[in-house]
């Protein structure tokens, strides 16, 4: 029989390695958040062969006390809390004390120090901790060079050189997009990749995330109480194949949570096709106190205390600047090249790139007014380009019935214009200040009308009564989840009661789902209700029936409308939530501006 | 080969009697043809969907030799409405092809050899008998099949409860949130027995039967049942299934009774239907001292309301309903007048037809 011994240290630390050190990029990482937590202005990351070879990180942070130097290399030794307290309300992204350790126990680690008011800097070798005086002006340079030199075995589970350096790549990003009041730079074999100066957050995005995000995405400001929601969400027109260009950082910390996804997945619900993904880089702040980091080794999930109302602000604050129709102030990304037109003037339209909107830079402050808040903007826009135009016309969708003739047509006011003529009784052609909009009228009626018979739904739901309960089998955890959520259920119209230990039984459902199979619903629900807080299964499947019935309801194609009642559609557009896409995720309008219609014809040149 | 001469009608008449039940879409060609025996003055067709199986036997003078053969039973059933009724009709067999002969007309069919057809073997041992008249079982099956479910997952639900019990033969039919119960006289004495028919057969009973009063004489054995009336001749394969119990979901002690006449009860619902919503069909009843109020609201907030006069004195009750489920009940229970039981806002109401115990209608109340 084996005896049992205690293992070697350097064992233990390798271990541990296998957790926190999982490629070059977690080193990368952990490294990162060191330098950030010693309050660095300026961050330089050196990479070679995609960090297998050497990942070096120099910061200008508060540096390392000579007498502290062997102790950073030693396990659950750190500088960032003490006390269980300080656990619980850890504000620093570190806080295990085992990273560094865990580090040197498998790459060939050196530390470079230099403590503030100390006369010279202190180095010291992860092997075997001997310590050397050095040079260096302030702060900390990391050495990790030939990670896995010792563990063979592990080396064998690295990738190419170039999936490597794009996980650090990644890493990278994820610090510069929390952090833009720091310098950053990246290299690697010797080849700068980013340079990034310190920013504003926006600016920073868009070095980051690419100009056409920032152009297609919205700004999110919200708060209640102790926590606020800031950052730029995508409008749906530019939406992914895959979940890479989503960032969600609680408290300064990069996170995939659950929790916080499905909640915005939610928020894009019914304006997103199904098999698309937004586009993202949100910061959730909140007291420390209110979530637990200490989840994971790598900190990547979290655990919130109040997991349903982060849900529900999160949900919220997000569909609330989704829901601000565009429609509502149309021709907004387009603004650089209105004004040549509403001035009269046909000079040339080769305007450089329009530099981003900047609202990011001074936020709506609350979710609230943020349609009212985004129309006003709207409305000063207009009055800013206004010049020779005439003065609002107040004009009703009637007063143009008799098919005047379009030089008629006014071309203020309206976000989306006043109708000119239908074309092949599929589309709308309508005329707004800066030029062109066609209309997809079945997509945009059929939006118009979900989103009326969604209102009426909405609410305390109407249910029926079962003669003959459903009852259904399942298994201990679901029964568990049912009873925690009872209340949620009856909420969403199912009232369940326990008839034994593994059955279920449903005595009324919602109305509006009466025929639908019970038994595999109300699993679906409880399955999503363990998983997170809240669940979008009967709304999802309640807005199916909906979206059925407003697509019944719907104008067809080919149905032949006069301009009073184009006119009316395209005001009910401008009064409707989430108006520029169909249900099913397809734009409802589109804009041709002058400007691109001058370019095509080439007039002007 | 010269299958037989006849008239339209000898043809038609049978062949519309069985192919009722031959469904459209087959993965088995096979199921989309009928087949036709013809032996000396008897012709008997037979089609089936595996579940039922209809056959007829007719017999007149038919002329030509005698021969089985399938044939596309849709097909043929148009062609012989199409002929004009006099039209004589000359059927004929020649290398696997059936040629459809009157007057100018011609039509040649693709066949399957009768040999292939899936027939099913009638129950053996004796099982269950009872005869009853055509036009009460018919009426029987009329008051509740309306409350089967359609796709339910419970598959049990999908079809209607038969009890044949001492001189009994009772009738129930639930979707889980209304049941029907009806009950007629047996002249015989049985031992109780108790099988569900599948939703098609209901409703292809309901079409075939006549409302005469020849009989109509029911076998329940082994998973089959037989119906057998007039030239007819169904055998049906039955839902083996739990059907829920009941009895015990139809009230006993309801305390407030309202009587009403059905068809002025039936007419105020149907008008109060058209301003409900159209996928709740939620009405609200308000009984008050004296009068009951049928109030409705739709999507747009518009408003219906109807007040009914009633001999009614106690507490005062609101109550939601689908219109639905009590428009159904109406339009199917041939009567004057109906009663009408509730408890409270959250039970179920019990409708049941004055001074006998032969109907009973259990439906539960929405929460609007």
């Amino acid at each position: 029989m084996p005896s049992i011994k205690p293992l070697s240290d350097l064992l233990i630390n390798q271990i541990a390695a296998g957790e926190v050190v999982e490629r070059p990029a977690s080193v990368l990482k952990e490294v990162l958040e060191n330098a950030l937590d010693a309050g660095s202005r300026a961050i330089e990351v050196q990479l070679e062969q995609g960090g297998v070879r050497r990942i070096r990180v120099v910061d200008d942070g508060c540096g390392i006390d000579r007498n502290d130097l062997p102790l950073a290399l030693a396990r659950h030794a750190t500088s960032k809390i003490a006390t269980l307290d300080d656990l619980e309300r850890v504000g620093t992204m570190g806080f295990r004390g085992e990273a560094l350790a865990a580090i040197a126990a498998v790459a060939r680690t050196r530390i470079t120090s230099r403590a503030n008011g100390e006369p010279h800097a202190w180095s010291i070798e992860g092997s075997d901790l001997s310590l050397s005086p050095a040079a260096l002006n302030c702060g900390t340079v990391v050495d990790v060079a030939e990670l896995y030199f010792n563990t063979p075995a592990r080396r064998k589970f690295l990738k190419t050189e170039a999936t490597e350096f794009a996980h650090c790549d990644e890493v990278f990003r994820r610090v510069a997009l929390a952090r833009p009041d720091i310098g950053l730079q990246l290299s690697h074999n010797g080849r700068v990749i980013h340079r990034l100066p310190p920013a504003d957050p926006q600016a920073r995005t868009g070095a980051l995330m690419g100009d056409d995000f920032l152009a297609q995405a919205r700004p999110v400001d919200a708060d209640a109480g102790a926590l606020r929601l800031s950052g730029l969400v995508s409008l749906p027109a530019y939406s992914r194949a895959s979940r890479d260009a989503q960032y969600f950082f609680v408290n300064g910390r990069f996170v995939r949570d659950k929790l916080l996804t499905h909640a915005v997945r939610q928020a894009y619900q019914d304006i997103l096709h199904g098999n698309r993904h937004p586009a993202y880089v949100l910061f959730l702040e909140l007291d420390p106190a209110g979530v637990d980091v200490n989840v994971h080794p790598a900190k990547i999930e979290v655990r919130f205390r109040e997991a349903r109302a982060i849900h529900q602000f999160v949900f919220h604050a997000v569909s609330r600047i989704l829901a601000a129709s565009g429609a509502a102030s149309a021709s907004e990304p387009l603004s650089s090249s209105i004004p040549n037109h509403a001035q009269g003037t046909q000079t040339s339209v080769d305007l450089p790139p329009s530099p981003p909107p900047t609202r990011y830079q001074a936020p709506l402050r609350s979710y609230g007014p943020g349609p009212q808040a985004m129309e006003s903007a709207n409305h000063r826009y207009f009055d800013f380009v206004a010049g020779a135009a005439a003065p609002g016309n107040a004009m009703q969708g009637t007063s143009n019935q008799s098919g005047a003739p379009a030089a008629d047509v006014p071309t203020d006011g309206a976000p989306l214009g006043y109708a000119l003529a239908q074309l092949h009784g599929v589309y709308i052609l309508a005329q707004n200040r800066s030029g062109l909009v066609l209309v997809d009228m079945h997509a945009a009626h059929e939006r118009i009308l979900y989103e009326k018979l969604k209102a009426v739904v909405d609410g305390r739901p109407s249910i029926q009564r079962l003669l003959i309960p459903a009852v259904l089998r399942l298994d201990a955890r679901s029964m568990a989840v049912a009873e925690e959520c009872t209340e949620v259920l009856v909420g969403m119209g199912f009232e369940v009661a326990p008839v034994g230990p593994h059955e279920l039984s449903v005595r009324s459902v919602p109305t509006l789902l009466a025929n639908a199979p019970i038994a595999d619903l109300v699993r679906q629900l409880l399955d999503e209700l363990g998983e997170v807080p809240a669940s979008e299964v009967i709304t999802a499947r309640r807005n199916e029936l909906l979206a059925t019935m407003a697509c019944h309801g719907a104008v067809r194609a080919n149905r032949s409308l006069s301009i009073p009642e184009m006119n009316a559609l395209l005001r009910d557009m401008e009064a409707t939530e989430r108006a520029d896409q169909c249900n099913h995720g397809r734009p409802t309008w589109t804009q041709l501006s002058m400007s691109e219609l001058d370019r095509f014809f080439m007039r002007g040149k | 080969m010269h299958l037989l001469t006849t008239t339209r009608d000898t043809l038609l008449a049978p062949l519309q009697s069985v192919a009722g039940i031959v469904e459209k879409r087959h993965t088995l060609p096979i199921l989309s043809n009928v087949l036709i025996e013809k032996q000396g003055e008897r012709l008997t067709m037979l089609a089936t969907d595996i579940e039922i199986q209809v056959r007829t036997i007719s017999t007149g003078d038919l002329g030509g030799e005698d021969a089985s053969i399938t044939v596309a039973a849709k097909k043929l059933h148009d062609i012989l409405r199409a002929l004009p009724d006099t039209a004589e009709i000359t059927v004929n067999i020649d290398d696997k092809r059936m040629t459809v002969k009157a007057g100018k007309s011609r039509f040649a069919l693709q066949t399957l050899p009768a040999a292939d057809y899936p027939t099913m073997n009638l129950p053996e041992g004796e099982g269950t008998r009872f005869s009853i008249s055509q036009k009460l079982f018919k009426r029987q099956l009329a008051q509740v099949a309306y409350a089967m479910a359609q796709q339910d997952i419970r598959y049990y639900l999908n079809g209607l409860l038969l009890i044949a019990e001492g001189d009994q033969l009772r009738m129930v039919a639930t979707d889980g949130h209304r049941l029907a119960y009806a009950a007629n006289p047996l002249e015989a004495a049985i031992t109780r027995t108790e099988v569900i028919l599948p939703r098609k057969t209901v409703m292809e009973l309901n079409r075939q039967l006549a409302d005469t009063d020849d009989t109509l004489e029911v076998t329940l054995a082994g998973n089959q049942a037989v119906f057998r009336f007039g030239s007819i001749e169904l055998v049906t394969k039955l839902i083996d299934g739990k059907f829920p119990d009941y009895e015990r979901v139809i009230p006993q002690h309801h305390p407030k009774m309202l009587a009403f006449d059905r068809v002025q009860l039936l007419s105020c619902l149907n008008r109060v239907a058209i301003l409900t919503n159209d996928k709740f069909r939620g009405v609200r009843m308000v009984l008050e001292d004296g009068r009951l109020r049928i109030v409705s609201t739709n999507n747009e907030q518009e408003e219906a309301q109807e007040e009914i006069e009633i001999d009614y004195q106690g507490d005062a009750l609101d109550i939601g309903f689908n219109v639905t489920y009590l428009l159904d009940v109406l339009n199917n229970i041939g009567t004057e007048s109906v009663e009408w039981r509730f408890n409270d806002g959250n039970s179920s109401a019990l409708i049941t037809l004055p001074g006998n115990d032969t109907f009973k209608y259990v439906v539960m109340p929405m929460r609007i």
